[in-house]
């Protein structure tokens, strides 16, 4: 079904009744797997993505005389390698089946999922003080349950949680989002307002992008915008996404707050110390 | 087939009553010494009196119970040094966490200790690992850390008396002392430059592990599970006719249950001089080294695997319920299982501690 992009102008209400500076609800869990090393589940409106972190850990007799990508290649991931001794980072994606209108089948060579896996890849292993783990892998397998819309945003999102719960180090959140532009590269509107964190109907029909960034900074670590758009539009759109990302770390801070919260209420891990007592000389 | 569906649990609440605050306090309290303690309005009070010195500025932290995520600022103080878990940019003074935890400190050190991790070794741990590589002359063993440790060839036991310089022979049969898969309890020797550890196993308590189950929780990273203790290694009376049982509560958590077995030599002794209790302490190193490296399981009586699994159970619901899995604790928990399983229709046979059992085991344990 087209999107009537007309109706927007009218009441500046996007079709799920967003204004144009609206995030969807995120909701967000850590820890969802006690078995694994690090897991989350991330709702972006209803794209709905689960995550799993093993590691980092040595792989054993299977790395020998393989180099980085060799082994990774194996996996069918994207082995975000980096300099040797350094920790790899090997995304996998899975999407389910029923996870859109659609049921398409996807091979495992698809196109689209490895370069989904090589983006976040890339991006982790930017973020992460993969130095601290050498000789090692990081293995994050996402898997997509439904999809609506900036399924790279959520998926990086998600890796994210997955990794602070798995105690990873890192230099800050990689929050990502997704930003969009009210008419098409066709009506070419140089007024055209541009939109907040985009759903699936208003991804097929007018032109986005997904930017993440690294923390409440204004580093953008992921940029990658697949279709059609005037120049004079970007600087617009990349503004709007920038601050949908330090939302979403906020969103994303609260969730591993709450959790550090919880723990320490129920005594399951040791209490800090302040900063206040710490005037001893 | 007809299919139930069980309706999702409501969520736990948490400690909102005075009396589980209260519970929860006191316990904390004692056990960590840290300076803080959180009364019931969730606010931080400090044990330590207060000086005329101004305060540092510091981060929001307080407000949320300490806990810094990545990429806060700790302190921009540069009196600090950094620890694990933080970073400092080039350019500033500033310390900044690197992963989510709590802050802990050792005199002028500040580091974030996360709420979970993999196993970091450290020297003196005695660990349960299972060997995933042989080389020429050391195996590689898995302890659920970042990386394998290694076990070199010349740091355990030699068959056949006290340390005994190593040979090429010994290199050629090093699949019969520990092969792919065979689980160990060891000790971290030392540690190398890139937190990668060495372990031995030159000890009589230490070696292959036979007659009983693994269970994998959560080690030292954080948030539940075996916690450094006094002793990691204990043997209990198991109930029910259990006989003797074995726990080794490796510090990376990996935990072995295990009937005990009477020290070889003791048996062998028995045997061969007609029940005279007379060890020589060079006898028993020969008699030991023939059975110590066996793969062969003892019998083992059905009570005593009923009691394992109990035990298996109880740690298990401990970890479920983010208790800390210690000798107490599990003694504790053990008899508590035990009286569930008298009081429950199954009689003693039940062992089964999941779901509701294990909630209700852990009420107990809380004193709730």
């Amino acid at each position: 079904m087209p999107l009537d992009t007309s109706a927007y102008n009218l009441a500046l209400l996007r079709v799920d009744g967003r204004r144009w500076n609206e995030l969807r609800r995120i909701h967000a869990q850590i820890r969802t797997q006690p078995a694994a090393d690090g897991s989350s589940y991330l709702e972006m409106g209803h794209t709905k993505v689960m995550c799993v972190v093993t590691g980092p850990s040595e792989s054993g007799a299977r790395r020998v005389g393989t180099t980085g990508g060799a082994a990774a290649g194996a996996l069918g991931s994207g082995g975000g390698g980096s300099r040797d001794g350094d920790a790899e980072v090997v995304v996998s994606v899975v999407l389910a089946g029923f996870s859109s209108v659609d049921r398409k089948r996807r091979g495992r060579n698809d196109k689209g999922i490895l370069e989904l896996q090589s983006t976040i890849s890339s991006a982790l292993s930017s973020s992460l003080h993969t130095h601290l783990y050498p000789r090692s892998t990081i293995s994050i397998s996402l898997h997509v349950l439904s999809q609506d819309g900036s399924l790279l945003a959520a998926l990086l999102n998600a890796a994210t949680l997955a990794c602070i719960d798995a105690g990873i180090a890192m230099t800050d959140y990689v929050a990502a989002c997704t930003a969009g532009s009210t008419s098409t590269y066709a009506a070419n509107d140089e007024k055209a307002d541009p939109l907040l964190d985009m759903n699936h109907q208003e991804e097929q029909e007018l032109p986005g992008l997904t930017v993440a960034t690294l923390g409440q900074s204004d580093r953008v670590i992921v940029l990658v915008c697949e279709s059609r758009v005037q120049v004079s539009r970007l600087e617009g759109m990349l503004a709007v996404g920038v601050d949908g990302c330090k939302q979403v770390r906020d969103i994303m801070d609260k969730v591993v707050r709450e959790k550090g919260r919880r723990m320490l209420e129920e005594g399951a891990i040791e209490k800090g110390v302040g900063l206040e007592d710490m005037d001893l000389d | 087939m007809p299919i139930t569906i069980i309706a999702p649990k409501p969520a736990r609440h948490h400690f909102h009553d005075s009396h589980q605050t209260a519970g929860s306090d006191d316990e904390s309290d004692t056990s960590s010494q840290q300076g803080a303690s959180l009364d019931q309005e969730g606010d931080i009070q400090m044990l330590i009196s207060q000086s005329s010195r101004p305060k540092h500025s510091h981060s929001q932290s307080s407000q949320n119970y300490n806990i810094v995520t990545p990429g806060e600022v700790i302190t921009s103080d540069p009196q600090w040094m950094r620890g694990h878990g933080t970073y400092m940019t080039p350019q500033t003074h500033n310390i900044i966490s690197s992963v989510a935890g709590t802050i802990s400190r050792t005199n002028k050190l500040l580091s974030v200790r996360p709420l979970r991790a993999r196993y970091t070794p450290e020297v003196g741990d005695l660990v349960v690992g299972r060997i995933v590589e042989v080389q020429a002359k050391r195996w590689r063993v898995d302890v659920g850390g970042t990386q394998l440790a290694g076990l070199p060839l010349s740091a355990i036991n030699l068959p056949g008396g006290i340390l005994r310089k190593r040979t090429e022979t010994d290199e050629l049969q090093i699949r019969t002392f520990f092969a792919e898969g065979d689980l160990l309890v060891a000790e971290v020797q030392s540690l190398f430059g890139d937190g990668g550890a060495s372990l031995h196993t030159r000890s009589l308590k230490y070696g292959k592990l036979r007659n009983g189950v693994f269970v994998a929780v959560s080690g030292m990273g954080g948030g539940g599970g075996v916690v450094r203790s006094r002793r990691q290694v204990w043997t209990m009376e198991g109930a029910n006719n259990g006989g003797l049982i074995d726990i080794v509560l490796g510090v990376n958590g990996y935990v072995w249950i295990s009937k005990h077995v009477e020290t070889a030599a003791v048996v062998e002794d028995n045997k061969d001089n007609n029940n005279k209790p007379s060890v020589g302490i060079t006898n028993m190193e020969e008699v030991v080294s023939a059975t110590m490296y066996s793969s062969q399981n003892d019998k083992i009586e059905v009570d005593t695997m009923r009691e394992i699994a109990r035990l298996r159970g109880v740690i298990t619901a401990l970890v479920e319920n983010g208790l800390r899995v210690d000798e107490d604790m599990v003694v504790k928990g053990y008899h508590e299982a035990v009286e569930m399983a008298l009081a429950s229709e199954g009689g003693p046979d039940d062992v089964y501690l999941g779901g509701e059992r294990g909630e209700q085991l852990a009420n107990a344990l809380t004193g709730v």
